[in-house]
Formats: structure tokens, sequence, C-alpha cells
């Protein structure tokens, strides 16, 4: 059974003055309680995307809903969604008090349970005794945690976060992501987290939106986008990977590199031309002459847990490697790879159409079986 | 050392300049403050200035200052405030600021044609069925005139303040809750009320110690602080007495620089 | 701060610019008035500009008020110059100089053409020429220090490390690493500097003597006899100067960043 949607886009499209389309025809569905991401580069629409839903900007075209109910005109300081934003955008003129108090102060609420309130959202992000706290006093990484406080204080049904981590270091910034999951599951409302980081992004959500120009380019767990990415843009963005072009020959055996490979994909045209992803763990150091392709290291680089190589195959294709085992320039080897970790990719094929094929092989193969 | 010693030599006409322009004239006026009108030391001045004839003049003239300053926010921070959300912000900026470049005599007297007895005022006036009237040499023209000339100066620190506001700021109110006026008041107008200081400050300051205008404009009716100086200094020559004027209105001065903050201006 | 204009806001903010350049417009537009008055356009003439030309006494004042203003500074933006840098140095003292330094511009007019004329009284120099050259460096030489000030802060420290580093003497480090760096500021003073000369009525009017005058004083006196449309033709030469010298002030000021509008008095 699926949750109900908290959050519906429906063909969305948002244009500035200058005619640039930053999102364009955008539909999709959020469910409560879940972490979700918008993963892109810069200037893909993601920060649209949060900005639409917070009611800071109006869409050009399409409906948004909320609960069901069309918030297209709502303006933001009604609607029952909090933003945690990019450079926290606290108060400098209030304290840390003050600032996680604002909220509630435009509600008019008693002054016994303001402070019940604020010391009890601090204490969730473990601020308690910096309420009497310059903002200017405060270190990165507590004011981020103020900016949370002040999102959480007003007990809103969804949480947006604009990179909430870009401004700090790496090694606070993996504790954030901890503390940042584990915040979500405590409190059990929606987290719409906005990101570049693709690391950040398989590590915290439960479920991932790829976008780039404005489109979303894929959906779903991080595994499903690890494992099985749509297109080159995703393929690339999300870890490292080998796209090499190959052609289908038919279900299940596409040819790579001039040789057929047996592969787990189906449900393309005879001979048509695609492109396929291997990951670079999922390939093996065999000896010279043994596994599926001969090739020559052309260079290397130790890489701490693992030696990162570039192969060159014999019809040209450069392949990367990471191995464990050492290797040497110029070394001639095999290379060796399962055919469950061919993923084959189909040039410009939209998100339905993919699902609708994967759905319709896999019932072939078991209908099959 | 050697290093020490090259700052102290290029620093000596600037150190000279502090000595000789800056606190000599202070002291001097201090000094001179203790002297009357035929060069004896008394106390004579600071008693007079206790004299209801000056009590009433410092009042006045701050009565002034303030409508002056309080009618030039109450222009400079709206105008501020749409200059900011305009296209080309600091182009009209600019056109704003280019007026005070002109001499400000040439627009003293620029106002003597507008508001005398048939200029374009009183056509004005007639027109929409007022009729004309005495503009010239009234309470009314002499603040009109003082705002025109300070207003640019009210206007640019506030501007700076606005344009320097972080936008995420109003966007992370509204989130919050907060409706267009809550956003103004809680979070605009704190944020910027060290441009509305600075404003003041520059604004207050100089329309306490106007001379020009008061002449020019308001024909001596209005007699500010700075109208007393130069009466003082160069018509009945009673040194003393200005002096003492003068020390009362820089004491005024530290005051205000005190009570706004201390604030570099142009900055 | 951005956002789109509302309609209500163009016209109130056309209104503020409209009453900022009526009074100045007024002015030309009678310059040309064969009538004589400032009310009752009666003809287009140029005689008012014809007189003006002849009259050799504000030609002389006019060449007064233009030594004046490029002498004081000069000589305000090099002592100012030398000054900031020196105060740039400093660690301890840097703020109670900054605070003298803000005396003079946060001072009222009056109170600086009094003290002055006091001093210049003390010191037995004669009032004119040189008193007003004088008091006109002092007021212009804290506006230069504001302007270089803030360049020499942006300036990176290891740009003058680099500097020794490659082996540049200190005399080397100021002329080819300092001074080309902080040049717009300086430029910025010499024109804060200039104007404010030209602009100044108040101090001038306090400490020139008898046979000396400026444009602001000369002004003062021909308005207080009344309208004399010869300074309505002069006002016209002096607000295209002034929009020559906006030009090229701005130029600068876009070139090196600086922010717009230093305060005039």
């Amino acid at each position: 059974m699926r949750n109900a949607s908290i959050i519906q886009f429906r063909h969305v499209t948002k244009q500035f003055n200058d005619e640039t389309v930053v999102l364009d025809d955008v539909s999709f569905e959020i469910e409560g309680g879940k972490f979700y991401t918008l993963l892109g580069p810069s200037g893909c629409g993601k920060t649209t995307i949060l900005r639409l839903i917070a009611g800071f900007i109006e869409p050009s075209e399409g409906e948004i809903f909320f609960n069901g109910k069309k918030i297209n005109q709502v303006p933001a300081n009604k609607r029952q969604v909090n933003t945690v934003f990019q450079d926290y955008a606290l108060f400098p003129h209030l304290n840390v008090f003050e600032n996680v108090a604002f909220g509630l102060r435009i509600k008019k609420m008693k002054k016994t349970a303001i402070e019940e309130k604020v010391s009890e959202a601090l204490s969730f992000v473990n601020l308690q005794g910096y309420e009497y706290r310059e903002i200017s006093e405060m270190s990165g990484g507590q004011r981020q945690r103020v900016a949370i406080a002040r999102a959480i204080v007003n007990e809103p049904k969804i949480i947006l976060l604009d990179e909430p981590l870009s401004a700090l270091d790496l090694k606070l910034r993996t504790q954030m992501q901890y503390e940042l999951r584990e915040l979500q599951r405590r409190l059990g409302i929606t987290f719409i987290f906005v990101t570049h980081d693709q690391e950040e992004a398989l590590a915290m959500s439960d479920e991932i939106f790829v976008l780039n120009k404005g489109k979303i380019q894929q959906s779903g767990t991080p595994i499903d986008i690890y494992d099985e990415p749509i297109n080159r843009f995703v393929a690339d963005f999300i870890g490292e990977s080998n796209i090499i072009k190959g052609k289908m020959i038919e279900d299940f055996l596409v040819e790579i590199a001039g040789k057929p490979f047996v592969c787990v994909d189906g449900g393309m045209n005879p001979n048509e031309p695609v492109e396929i992803v291997i990951r670079p763990e999922d390939l093996e150091i065999r000896p010279e002459g043994e596994g599926k392709l001969s090739v020559t290291v052309i260079s290397q680089l130790f890489r701490g847990v693992h030696y990162e190589a570039h192969c060159r195959d014999l019809e040209g294709n450069v392949w990367l490697v990471h191995t464990t085992k050492k290797i040497q320039v110029g070394d001639k080897l095999g290379l060796d790879f399962n055919p469950e970790d061919i993923h084959v990719m189909r040039f410009d094929e939209s998100e339905e159409d993919f699902d609708r094929r994967i759905e319709q092989y896999t019932e072939d193969e078991s209908l099959g079986k | 050392m050697g290093n020490k010693f090259m700052r102290n030599v290029y620093m000596v006409p600037y150190m000279v300049w502090v000595l000789l322009f800056v606190i000599a004239p202070i002291l001097l006026v201090l000094y001179y403050s203790f002297f009357d009108i035929h060069g004896n030391f008394s106390f004579i001045n600071y008693e007079r200035f206790f004299t209801p004839v000056y009590l009433k003049l410092t009042l006045s003239s701050f009565w002034y200052a303030f409508l002056i300053t309080f009618i030039s926010l109450l222009v400079a921070y709206p105008t501020a405030y749409l200059l900011t959300k305009t296209k080309h912000k600091r182009l009209w900026l600019l056109l704003i600021i280019v007026p005070s470049w002109v001499n400000l005599l040439l627009k003293a007297y620029a106002f003597i044609g507008i508001f005398g007895a048939y200029g374009a005022a009183n056509n004005f006036l007639e027109w929409i069925g007022i009729g004309s009237r005495q503009l010239l040499f009234t309470d009314f023209s002499f603040v009109f005139v003082t705002v025109y000339i300070f207003i640019p100066f009210m206007i640019l620190p506030i501007f700076n303040a606005l344009n320097s506001l972080n936008p995420a700021l109003l966007d992370a109110a509204n989130d919050l809750g907060a409706s267009k006026s809550t956003t103004f008041r809680r979070v605009i107008f704190p944020l910027t009320l060290d441009g509305v200081k600075t404003g003041c400050q520059v604004v207050f300051i100089p329309a306490l110690s106007l001379f020009m205008i008061t002449r020019l404009i308001a024909g001596n009716r209005v007699i500010t602080l700075g109208t007393a100086i130069e009466q003082h200094f160069l018509v009945t020559q009673d040194w003393g007495m200005g002096s003492t004027i003068a020390v009362f209105l820089i004491l005024i001065m530290f005051l205000i620089i005190w009570l706004t903050g201390f604030r570099k201006r142009g900055a | 701060m951005q956002g789109k204009a509302s309609p209500a806001a163009k016209i109130f903010l056309m209104t503020i610019i409209f009453i900022l350049y009526a009074p100045i417009f007024y002015l030309v537009f009678y310059s040309f008035n064969s009538g004589g008055s400032m009310s009752g356009f009666e003809g287009f003439t140029l005689d008012w500009y014809r007189e003006l030309l002849g009259d050799t006494r504000l030609l002389i004042i006019v060449l007064n008020t233009l030594v004046i203003a490029l002498l004081s500074a000069l000589f305000a933006t090099m002592i100012g110059t030398f000054g900031a840098i020196g105060i740039h140095a400093l660690k301890r003292s840097k703020n109670s100089i900054l605070g003298l330094n803000s005396v003079l511009i946060v001072s009222p007019d009056v109170i600086i053409g009094a003290s002055f004329l006091i001093l210049f009284t003390i010191a037995g120099i004669r009032l004119g020429f040189y008193s007003v050259l004088l008091s006109h460096i002092a007021f212009s030489i804290p506006i230069v220090v504001l302007m270089v000030l803030p360049k020499l802060a942006e300036m990176n420290p290891s740009l003058i490390d680099a500097a020794k580093d490659l082996g540049a003497s200190r005399w080397h480090v100021f002329t080819k690493v300092i001074f080309p760096y902080i040049t717009p500021g300086i430029f910025a003073g010499f024109f804060m500097a200039l104007t404010y000369s030209l602009d100044d009525f108040a101090v001038t009017f306090f400490v020139t003597g008898n046979g000396f005058s400026t444009l602001s004083v000369e002004i003062y006196s021909m308005a207080r006899q009344g309208i004399s449309l010869h300074i309505n033709a002069l006002s016209t030469i002096l607000f295209l100067f002034t929009i020559l010298l906006v030009g090229i002030y701005y130029v600068i000021s876009q070139r090196s960043g600086l922010k717009l509008g230093g305060f005039r008095r």
C-alpha cells in the first residue's frame, strides 16, 4: 500500500521574465514521512521546485497540490511548510532564542508556551543552553542547528532543506548527514533535501529525484538509481561508471567492443544501438588471455582503499577499473564481469517507458521460467 | 625600527594636520568661550547662554532640526525602499544623488524664485484655486528647502542598508509565517536601523547649524544655533559668545553621534 | 532586495526625482528669459550669458575658485593618502586616529569656519587666498583618508610579502605594489576633495577676507540682493560642469568598484 501523497506536482512549468524555462512540465508525487532528495547540477531546477513548494514563487503553468488541495496561490506564510536555507538566513539582529521563537511569536502564542517549545526544539538539535547567544557567536555547525530548530519548532508537515550542508567542512558534513537522517526518523515528517552532492543523496535518502535541465530524469530509491540508471546523464552523475556504446542484438544479448555478451536486459528492438554501463568496481582483473576482454593498462593511481586504473581494449574503448590488485602501466590483462553487472540504456527513453519496459521483460522472464 | 621611522616620516604632514586643524581649533573655541566682548576672562557667556533668550533659541533650533530630520526620514525611507526594487537601481540612485552635487547656494537661490510672489509655486496655487500667498520668509519654505537639500543624504545610507539586506532573510520571515507588514516591522526595519541612524545623524547636525538658508529663505525669521554663531563672529564681533554657542553645538554633536552610534560617513 | 516596482511606486519615485530636479531646471529655464525676473518668461535671450562672460570680476572669481579647488584637492590627496597608509599600518591607536579623522567630516560647517577664523587670527595669517586654501586642504584631508583606507584594507597582505619575496625594496613595494593598487581610491578621494572645495560656502565665508572671494560666496552676496538672472546663467554653466564631474567620478567609481556617493556637506 502506498501512503497518500502530501505534495503533488501536475505538469508544472516555471519560466522567469527573461523566458528561460527552469522547470519544464514536471509531474511527481511526494509521500508523507519520507526523506526525499532532489539531486542535480546547478541550474537543473531543484531549488526552483523547493521554492515552489515553499511558496516563494508561483508556477507559470500547472498545478501544485498539498494534501489534495491546490495551493498555487497560497502565499508562503500560510503554508505548513518550513525551510532550512542554504546560508541558514538566521536573523542577525535576534539571538538564538528569538530566532527560533520567530514563527511562534507571529502566531501570537503564549509566552510560557513559546519558552517551552523553543527549549524543546533546541534540545532536539543538541543546543540546550545556547538560548541567549548571538548568531554571530555561533559556529557554522551551530548555526545550521539553529536553522533546523527554527524550522521544526513550527511543527510543519514538510521541511525543505536547500543545500544546508554545503557550507560545512567535510567532517562536519558527514556528521550532520547522520544527524539529519536521524532527526527525520524521530520527527516522522517529510524532508525534502536539495543537493548537488550525489554521495550525500545516496547516503541519506529514501527516494531520490535526479534532475537535469528542468526535467526529472529519474526517480527511485538510491539502490535503483545506482544500479539501473535510465540514461547517460544519470549514470555519469551518480557514482563512477564506464559508459560504452553497444548494440542490442536481441533480448538478453548485447554486443560490446565487437563481441556478444549475455546480459539481463530486454524489451528493445533487434540490433538497436544502445549504451551500456558497467561500474568500475564490477570489473575484475584477470591474467592476460583470461576474462571477457583483453586490455592494456594506460594509467593508474593509488586511492587508498583501491587502485584506480584506466585500461584500453582492442577496440579503443577506455575502461575505468577499481581493483585491490597491484598492477602497472603497460600490463596486458583480461577483464571479467557478470551478466547482471551489465546495464543497458536506450537513447532518449522516458522514465515511464523505462519502467514499463522493465516490468514487461521481467514478467516475460518469469513467465518463461 | 627603520620601518617604524619610515612610517612616522610620511605620516608627519597628516599628524600636523590633526594637531593644527582638528585638535587646536576645538581647544581655541573652548578658550575663547571664556572671554567677554572686551577680552576679559569671565563666565559671562555661559551665564548668558542660560538666559531665556538663548535657551529659547536652542530649543527652537532643536525643534526645526527635529522637524527637518523627521520629514526627511518620512520621504527618504520609502524612496530608498522603492529604489532597491527598481531594475537599474544604481542608475536611479545616481539620479537621486546628482542634485546634491549642485552648488547649495544655487538651489537655495532657485527657491527664492520659485517661492517668490509671482513664482512657480504661487502660480500653481493660483491655478488650483487656493490663491497666491506669502511663501518666502515663512517656516514652511524654510523647512521645505532644507528637507529638499538634505533628502539625498538621508536616502543614501538607508539605500545602502536596504541594499545589503540578505534577501533570504525576507524569504525566511515569510516562510515562518510573517506577512509583508510583519516582515517589515520585525526584520527589514530593525536590520536597516543603522542606515536610518546614520541618515538622521547627517541631517540633524547640519540642520542645527544652518545659517545660509535661514538668511536667504527664512529671512531671519528662523534663527538657529548656526545663525547665532555666524551673527556673533561676523556681525557683532562677540567671538566669546559665538565660541560659547559653538562649545554647546560641539557637545550636542558628540551627544548625537554617541546616541546614533559612531559610524563613518560615506562608508 | 530584488523585486518589481509597481506603477504606484514608479510614480512616487518619479515625483521625488521631479521635485529634486525642478529647481535646477527652473534656474536654467529662466536664464534664457529676456524679462529679467524668475517669473513670466518674456522672450528668449542669451544676453545674461553674454554679460556674464564679459564680467572680468566674476571671471577672476571663477578662476580663484578653480585654483583653490585644484590646489587644495592636490595637497589634501597627498597628505591624506600618506596619512591613510600610516593609519592602515597602525595597530593600537588606529581607532582614536580614525575618530579624530572624522571630527571635521561630522562637524557643522559653521564650527569649522568659526574655529578656523580664530586659528588664522591667532596665527597671524591674513584672511584671503592662503587662509581659504589652507581651510579647504584641511576639510578635504579626512575624506581622502576615508576613500583610500578601504582600498588598503582590501589589499591582500601577501601581495606585499610576495613583492618582498621577489626582491623588491621598500620603495619598490610602495611604488610598484601599494600605489597602483590604491590608485582608484586616490582618484576618488581627489574628486571628492575637488567637489568639496568647489561647493563649500560656509567655511570660506568665515575665513575669506575683503579682497578674495569664491563663487559660492559671490552667489550668496548676489542672491542676498535679490534675483539677478546672471546667477541663473552661471548656474546653467555650473550645472553642466557638475554633470561632467559626476560623469568622471561615476566612471572612476565603476572601474574601482567603490560605493557611489561619498557624502557632501
